[in-house]
């Protein structure tokens, strides 16, 4: 502050307007004035007004405490980003040794140099990790979830994670039981309850190291689902035994009556916290439904509903990441055809960046735990709790899946038995609950925690880095990397609706039936309410087919498009038809018409790309009015012989009148009938003539709601008349095939409306 | 004297053997509808009726029948087209027709149990270690006669491949009205476009393999019921 107000009073002194030689001067003035003003004190000024002694006025100051904690998070957090930049600049290491590893091995030197520097290592605050930390990670999760996938395992999944992780925490805490009543171990005063809460908190899979690792070795969808599933749906389990434990472990007993209520406990816990998190869901699709106006701040809507779902969740002691997931699949579809592309792009990001972000610094921050947590180390505990870990794994998995296949159709192998005990790795999650550990009830609470750490560091390191190696050498499938075509998602639908059906005629209610019955159910009822406008009828093979089309048009954008035209039309059978086949079914002039009409949709592509602007400049309407009427001569005659070619389309919906609006506004002949609709003009910059295919638009976004922000809405429509700024020179035959390329690789442009027919037929009488 | 040579068969069987096809045929003979239901229930329930490449264990046969006997109200001892319509939820599947109609081959208008049964072994899951005799028949829950019991399907006028129209037609069936025909159209060309492999502008049944290499058929067309 000192610093500007010198400036400002300097600046007063030259009345005219700064410039650049005025303020290199001032800089070097002050680089020689400011040895002689430098001053540490925070509160000089103050002394100053008092006016008791008369310092010299501090040029400089440094007031480090103002600023202290958020200076700090910002800076932990780029140290984060820049280890995993690091990373990845070493491609070797990164290929050995997964990212995790890494990370809590940098968490180690930072802790151990700020303890070295004589400074206490920040431990990692159990509650800056639940609350801050870990949804990000759990809401990715969740909204990305594959839900047919989860759907199809769901029962294996339970099983896993709630069989799995109840028989983990009982033979751990009575096997480590047994073991401390070994006398001369030195650890007579473990009891029961501790035992078992400890194994408790130590047999939960942990979700973020799950991903952290599974992530790089691309498995096949099915292992990847099952052990991700278990290490999110298990957290209601560990809730409720942890505060089972942990309210008894004081008392010193636990009745029956105490079981009881565990039992109903977890079913409240885990049934409510996916009740609250469906709730939000829905209350955040209702919401999303209105905001075809503000989408700025649509993503924001996604985020705080999700998090809200978390917290509230906690406060009741649900289960909050079971409220996450839920939230999250439950309001997935729905929010996506609602909100714009760019939204939906936007939410993608940012989740991931927050995840990445956040999975970063808990990896730090455990191996500056490490340096930092009081320890005590007993060799027995710490090898017996090893050992148990793993020895319960294998033994829940194998017993467990030889019940569960007698109910799978596709049998767990032994492969895949081996890669889910495995994968069953243990992270931060343990280490804050074990943190939260009351001193007083808990004495042995230093020794969990070094035990804790040691399983964690060992799943994570060893488990962590042989896994990939593991993998390649027992030949486990991959995860398919090439996306899902229309054959499939076709012939999947029809096989869908096939099974259905025999499972009809069987008189068997299965899982075939309940799913149709379902998604017959969404469709009826809950579709219209929280789907805005037309999407809501939208069939699903139809929304799948815009979405390959959109992303393909993107690509053809983004690769540059012209020479790739042959290529462009059969780039879906690239890989079975040799690319000049398709050459051979269109004509030369039929090809130079698609290249045009390509071209030009390209750049209007392209335009539209780079004319995202918040600020707009308002147009002069009669130039425009000018240019245009003249552009509209020409166009006419075109116009009026493609309607008659599309009165045999039918109608759409009459568009509202913000979408009329917009379709119109990016055609320049019908904006300047529409002056007078109050509609906040366009801007038309044309650096060549204006019938010149090069002219770039600056569109005006906020006035074009409907157009691309609709999702991606395909209806039967007129070619965009902005096309035939080519047409005026080539006049294209209005051959099927071409209006067809049109239409699927374009956006959509103005319906064949009665209304514009009226306008031009009465503009050319 | 019928039930006595059923009863003779089933005593000279050992519990878990299988009856071979030629006894199959020769119990099958001597049944008559009706006293299926005795024969399975006496059957032990690990026997395995085998015939041609059908397993259905005995258990399963006796849902089916009930099943069969359900449907049938008229207690024919076989079923008509009429009795597969009154299954109300098939009248909302969007495929019910042609379900209806794969069950009624070659234009019959009956179908007794041997048939139903037939049918519906196809929907089997598979078995995951199986005894591969050399020369042995493909079972007919195996991966391709799945595949070839869907492409039937498809493929109305049963020339091997499934035409654009035909394509047309099944996905105007799936989609409902709200979709115009030229959306439909581009989206069939697309789909062929990718598929055919050899240029003839249609989908054969082994480029409809090839399509639905990813997708897993076993898992899918596979009923847990009838295992």
């Amino acid at each position: 502050m000192p610093v500007r107000d010198f400036l400002s009073t300097s600046s007063k002194l030259s009345p005219f307007q700064p410039r650049y030689e005025h303020l290199l001067l001032l800089v070097c003035v002050l680089g020689t004035v400011l040895p002689l003003g430098v001053d540490c004190n925070p509160s000089a000024e103050n002394h100053q007004i008092n006016g008791t002694q008369k310092k010299s006025f501090p040029v400089l100051s440094f007031d480090y405490l103002h600023v202290r904690l958020p200076f700090e998070i910002a800076l932990w957090i780029l140290l984060a980003s820049l280890m995993k930049l690091g990373f990845h600049l070493i491609p070797r290491l990164s290929n050995i040794v997964p990212e995790s590893c890494l990370l809590i091995v940098v968490g180690l030197l930072v802790g151990g140099l700020i303890k070295v520097v004589g400074e206490a290592p920040p431990v990692l605050d159990s509650k800056v990790f639940f609350l801050c930390l870990l949804p990000p990670i759990i809401l990715d999760a969740g909204y990305f979830l594959p839900i047919r996938a989860f759907s199809e395992n769901t029962g294996t999944i339970l099983m896993f994670a709630v069989i799995g992780t109840l028989w983990n925490s009982f033979f751990m805490g009575g096997m480590l039981y047994a073991v401390c009543q070994i006398p001369g171990t030195g650890l007579e005063n473990v009891g029961l309850l501790p035992s078992l809460l400890f194994g408790s908190i130590i047999s939960a899979v942990d979700p973020v190291a799950v991903l952290a690792v599974f992530e790089e070795i691309h498995i096949n969808e099915l292992l990847h689902i099952l052990v991700f599933g278990e290490s999110l749906l298990n957290d209601a389990v560990t809730v409720v035994l942890y505060h089972l434990f942990e309210e008894y472990a004081g008392v010193g007993s636990v009745t029956f009556m105490d079981v009881l209520l565990g039992v109903i406990c977890f079913l409240v816990v885990s049934l409510g916290g996916v009740f609250m998190g469906i709730l939000y869901g829905l209350i955040a699709a209702f919401t999303s439904r209105f905001t075809s106006h503000t989408r700025v701040i649509e993503p924001l809507f996604v985020f705080l509903y999700s998090y809200m779902a978390y917290l509230s969740a906690e406060v009741f002691h649900l289960s909050g990441i079971m409220a996450l997931i839920a939230c999250g699949v439950v309001m997935r579809p729905y929010v996506e055809a609602n909100i714009s592309q760019k939204s939906h792009t936007t939410i993608k990001y940012f989740l991931k960046m927050w995840s990445s972000v956040s999975e970063t610094l808990i990896f730090i921050f455990l191996g500056v735990s490490t340096v930092a947590g009081p320890h005590q180390w007993n060799w027995i505990f710490v090898g017996c709790t090893l050992l148990f870990c793993l020895v319960s794994r294998v033994l829940g998995v194998i017993g467990l899946t030889s019940i569960i296949n007698k109910f799978r159709i596709v049998k767990l192998t032994t492969k895949d038995q081996f890669i889910i005990a495995y994968g069953g790795l243990r992270g931060a999650i343990a280490f804050s609950l074990g943190f939260l550990l009351d001193k007083h009830h808990f004495p042995m609470r230093d020794m969990f925690l070094t035990a804790i750490i040691t399983v964690i560091f060992f799943t994570v390191f060893v488990q962590g880095m042989t896994i990939r190696p593991l993998v390649e050498l027992l030949a486990v499938k991959k995860k398919q990397e090439t996306k899902r075509s229309i054959n499939e998602e076709i012939h999947t639908q029809f096989l869908d609706h096939l099974l259905t059906g025999i499972e009809d005629v069987c008189g068997h209610y299965g899982h075939h039936h309940w799913k149709d019955k379902l998604s017959r159910f969404n469709k009826k009822y809950i579709k219209k309410c929280l789907i805005a406008g037309e999407r809501s009828k939208e069939p699903q093979l139809i929304a799948f087919y815009h979405k390959m089309e959109m992303k393909q048009a993107i690509e053809l954008v983004e690769s540059g498009g012209i020479p790739k035209i042959p290529s462009a039309v059969s780039t879906v059978s690239m890989q079975n038809i040799k690319p000049k086949r398709a050459l051979p079914q269109l004509s030369k002039g039929k090809e130079e018409e698609i290249r045009n009409i390509l071209r030009s949709n390209l750049q209007r592509t392209r335009q539209r790309l780079r004319s995202y602007n918040r600020h707009t400049l308002m147009a002069d309407p009669y130039e425009d009015a000018w240019n245009q009427m003249l552009i509209r001569r020409q166009k006419a005659r075109q116009l009026e012989k493609r309607m008659t070619n599309y009165l045999t389309v039918p109608a759409n919906h009459p568009d509202s009148p913000t979408m009329m609006r917009s379709r119109l506004s990016s055609d320049p002949q019908g904006y300047s009938l529409k002056l007078n609709s109050g509609n906040v003009p366009a801007i038309v910059v044309d650096p060549a003539t204006p019938q010149s295919p090069e002219s770039m638009k600056l569109l005006d976004e906020s006035s074009k709601p409907g157009e691309e922000d609709q999702g991606i809405v395909m209806r039967a429509k007129l070619p965009e008349s902005s096309r035939t700024d080519d047409n005026v020179f080539t006049p294209g035959e209005d051959s099927p095939k071409e209006q067809r390329l049109i239409r699927c690789l374009s956006d959509p442009g103005p319906p064949p409306e009665e209304e514009k027919d009226d306008e031009y037929q009465a503009f050319l009488n | 004297m019928e039930t006595d040579q059923c009863t003779l068969y089933y005593k000279s069987k050992t519990v878990n053997s299988a009856l071979s096809r030629t006894e199959w045929i020769q119990l099958k003979e001597v049944l008559s509808f009706h006293d299926w239901k005795l024969v399975t229930l006496a059957l032990p329930k690990s026997c395995h009726l085998s015939s041609h490449q059908i397993t259905v264990s005995s258990s399963h046969i006796c849902r089916l029948y009930d099943r069969f006997h359900a449907l049938d109200k008229d207690d024919k001892g076989s079923l008509n087209r009429s009795d597969f319509q009154n299954i109300s939820e098939l009248a909302v599947n969007p495929l019910g027709d042609r379900i209806i109609n794969a069950f009624f081959p070659d234009g019959m208008d009956l179908i007794d149990f041997n048939s139903f049964v037939r049918i519906l072994a196809r929907f089997r899951p598979v078995d995951q270690n199986p005894k591969k005799e050399p020369n042995a028949p493909e079972p007919i829950n195996s991966r391709v006669n799945k595949l070839k019991f869907a492409f039937q399907l498809y493929d109305q006028d049963k020339d091997g491949k499934i035409s654009k129209s035909e394509l047309l037609q099944v996905l105007r069936m799936m989609v409902g009205v709200q979709v115009t025909e030229e959306q439909l159209e581009s989206i069939t060309d697309r789909t062929i476009q990718e598929a055919d492999l050899d240029g003839d502008d249609a989908i054969s049944f082994e480029e409809f393999k090839k399509s639905l290499d990813k997708v897993d058929i076993e898992h899918k067309m596979s009923i847990r019921f009838l295992r």
